[in-house]
């Protein structure tokens, strides 16, 4: 009878190793962006059947929907494994709390340096720690419909004198010159911080951005009431104060409006929609000295309390997310071309190279919600909003951006 | 001789789950929060305790507080104005017997199986002024208005209220439905044959015999009044520039958005303190009269 206990409780203990070896696989969750679901579903539904080590259980968020998310989940200590973040303030938030997991010795050993392009590890460096996987590097520039320019007659503008000519053809001849919604605000910022960049110049708009100089200056008053006059002559659609901005480029492509600010994932978009893209190009907002574009990053931060196995199980997963066969797959569900020295650039999406290529050589500054913490952001978003309204006048404008500014460092 | 009353001590034993429940999800979160709401703090590091100096700020420097505030009364003011008689309005109509009764019932009431965010998607496409229906349908019978409607700071408002009106009359109307059906019937025939006009008879017997319905849908309607929010964040975010900001999006955005997790929790301790002050003098008030 011994015997037998003695079997029975053997093969329970080996069952039970077995049990155990089975389920070790590392589970990581994964928070993104809804837009590009099309894309991620299948790869990690693929990379989950190709292995048995690491599953990855993945959410989606829309754009303001992923920020609220992991906000209230970090106040709640319930962050995933990893998430997609932006850089600048978006993604420095969590950093800057000790919430991310610090990548500095993984990237020396590993060289980063080597792999990733160092403007966009540096976008993604909070305090001297690299705090995300760099996913992309975008810039922004001003889509156009090409065949509208040509049926009209007007020319690519190389300076802003000429741009707003081809907004004042355009208008004349029944066509939303911008497209554009304020809904968030951030949409209607991207014309903003153009027109802040004209007027002040790069080195102010810089200082600006820092808060090393006041954004209560004639500057910024004559790019308010540049935006005031946009407003006014018809150049952004009517009631874009409160409309989506996911829905700009319905006026784009139906023909209704011919020119949208946007990065250079805006080629996937055109694709996604099932668009004609020899109908788009793209050229550098000519805002003066170099046209420098607003630029920002994108990344995947990891939680600070992952394990070992969790930290090289995501990155196991984000490598294969980002191999070279997923990307010639989905390649439209990526802000392409990836963060790394050397890229490279997909076939059909013609528009990238050339972005990436103005933003090189024209230079950039980062976007302003990325250089603004949120509170800040928002201020500017109730001046844009307030100014196209007739609420508020730019100089007051400028004075209450100001004012933001201050009391946010003076909590 | 005074008999002695024996405490049965063991049936208070019972009383304990329900009181730890209570306790745990109701009375401590409150206390918390009210905790929070004397602090500093940004959801995540250390906590500063500031004691009142969250609500000095709401109240003395933070215009866009009182906006909040202010739209929170008006929305509530317009729900007991036009939500509470257009339900009862329905309710009545939809009391009657008549062919297809069945039907507008459902009718009227499928909007409130929507979600609110979902409607809010509905209604900013009505609202689109370029493509949107009501700009459309006034070009369409050759007319010239046109309104920019929720990206307008005079209209957007209204505007939002009209669309929670839409989505929110079915659930005041169904509880009318029923309190109108618990009515006796020999008291209204007793009026009829009495001479009593229908609306005297509306006013005279329906109306004070509804007094319970009213005192349940009146609570429910200012509680939802004083805490809307996702059909509001789903329009307009509060915008544009504060002008649809609501208590709840207002402490959603400070609690949330800019970490301002003190603030936004003393905006919260406000709403359920503005809540008391509308919803227990009305209570009282009709449990008195009882």
């Amino acid at each position: 009878m011994k015997k037998y206990i003695v079997v029975i409780l053997a093969l329970v203990m080996v069952l039970s190793f077995s049990t155990i070896a089975m389920a070790e696989a590392v589970e990581i969750s994964f928070w993104t962006l809804n837009s590009r679901q099309d894309g991620v579903e299948p790869i990690v539904a693929a990379f989950n059947e190709s292995q048995d080590e690491v599953k990855v259980t993945v959410s989606f968020f829309d754009t303001d929907g992923i920020k609220d998310a992991c906000k209230i989940a970090a106040s709640s200590n319930t962050l995933p494994n990893i998430w997609f973040n932006w850089g600048g303030s978006l993604g420095g938030f969590y950093a800057d709390n000790g919430l991310t997991y610090n990548f500095n010795d993984y990237a020396a050993a590993n060289n980063w340096d080597k792999k990733f392009s160092s403007s966009a590890l540096s976008l993604c460096t909070f305090d001297g720690k690299l705090s995300g996987y760099p996913t992309s590097y975008n810039v922004l520039g001003v889509y156009y419909r090409k065949d509208i320019f040509e049926k009209y007659g007007i020319q690519v503008p190389t300076t802003f004198e000429e741009f707003e000519q081809v907004c004042a053809t355009l208008k004349e001849n029944g066509i939303t010159p911008i497209s554009t919604a304020g809904l968030y605000g951030w949409h209607v910022m991207r014309l903003v911080e153009l027109l802040i960049e004209h007027y002040a110049g790069a080195e102010a708009h810089d200082s600006m951005n820092t808060f090393q100089t006041s954004y209560d200056n004639e500057a910024v008053i004559k790019a308010l009431t540049k935006y005031q006059e946009f407003v006014e002559k018809g150049y952004l659609p009517d009631g874009f104060v409160t409309a989506d901005p996911n829905d700009t480029n319905m006026a784009v492509f139906s023909g209704t409006a011919a020119m949208d600010i946007q990065g250079q994932w805006y080629d996937g978009t055109i694709v996604q929609n099932e668009q004609d893209m020899s109908k788009f190009g793209v050229f550098a907002f000519p805002s003066g000295g170099t046209n420098r574009m607003s630029a920002f990053a994108e990344m995947v931060e990891f939680n600070v309390n992952n394990t070992e196995a969790q930290i090289d199980a995501g990155l196991k997963f984000l490598d294969y997310y980002h191999s070279a066969e997923n990307i010639e797959k989905y390649g439209a569900y990526y802000n392409l071309p990836l963060p790394v020295v050397d890229p490279v650039y997909p076939e059909g999406l013609p528009n990238v190279p050339i972005m990436i290529g103005l933003a090189e050589a024209n230079g950039t500054f980062t976007i302003t919600d990325q250089a603004f913490p949120t509170e800040i952001a928002d201020a500017l978003f109730n001046v844009q909003d307030a100014i196209a309204n007739g609420e508020m006048q730019p100089a007051e404008g400028a004075t209450k951006i100001q004012a933001a500014i201050e009391a946010y460092h003076s909590k | 001789m005074k008999a002695k009353t024996k405490i049965d001590w063991g049936a208070y034993l019972f009383l304990v789950p329900a009181l730890i429940i209570y306790l745990s999800v109701i009375i401590l979160p409150i206390c918390y929060s009210f905790f929070i709401s004397l602090t500093k703090w940004n959801g995540i590091g250390d906590m500063n305790f500031v004691w009142l100096e969250n609500y000095k700020t709401l109240f003395t420097k933070d215009p866009i507080f009182l906006t909040s505030l202010k739209n929170n009364l008006i929305w509530t003011a317009l729900t007991i104005c036009i939500t509470m008689p257009v339900s009862l309005g329905f309710a009545v109509m939809l009391n009657n017997r008549f062919k297809g009764r069945t039907f507008f019932r459902g009718f009227f009431y499928f909007p409130c199986v929507i979600a609110p965010i979902a409607v809010s998607i509905i209604w900013r496409w009505i609202y689109n002024p370029n493509v949107g229906f009501i700009n459309q349908f006034f070009k369409a019978i050759g007319s010239d208005f046109s309104q920019t409607w929720i990206s307008d700071p005079q209209v957007s408002l209204y505007a939002i209220f009209f669309a929670a009106l839409w989505a929110g009359v079915g659930q005041p109307m169904i509880l009318f439905l029923a309190g109108l059906q618990t009515l006796p019937v020999e008291v209204l025939e007793a009026a009829t044959i009495d001479g009593a006009s229908g609306i005297k008879r509306f006013f005279s017997i329906t109306v004070p015999l509804l007094k319970e319905t009213f005192v349940i849908v009146l609570a429910t309607l200012i509680i939802a009044a004083l805490k809307v929010f996702d059909i509001v964040q789903g329009l307009t975010s509060g915008g544009p520039n504060n002008a649809t900001q609501m208590l709840s999006t207002y402490m959603y955005s400070q609690t949330f958005k800019y970490s301002n997790v003190g603030t936004g929790t003393a905006i919260s301790c406000v709403m359920v303190l503005v809540m008391l002050i509308v919803i227990v003098p009305y209570v009282i008030f009709t449990a008195k009269e009882d």
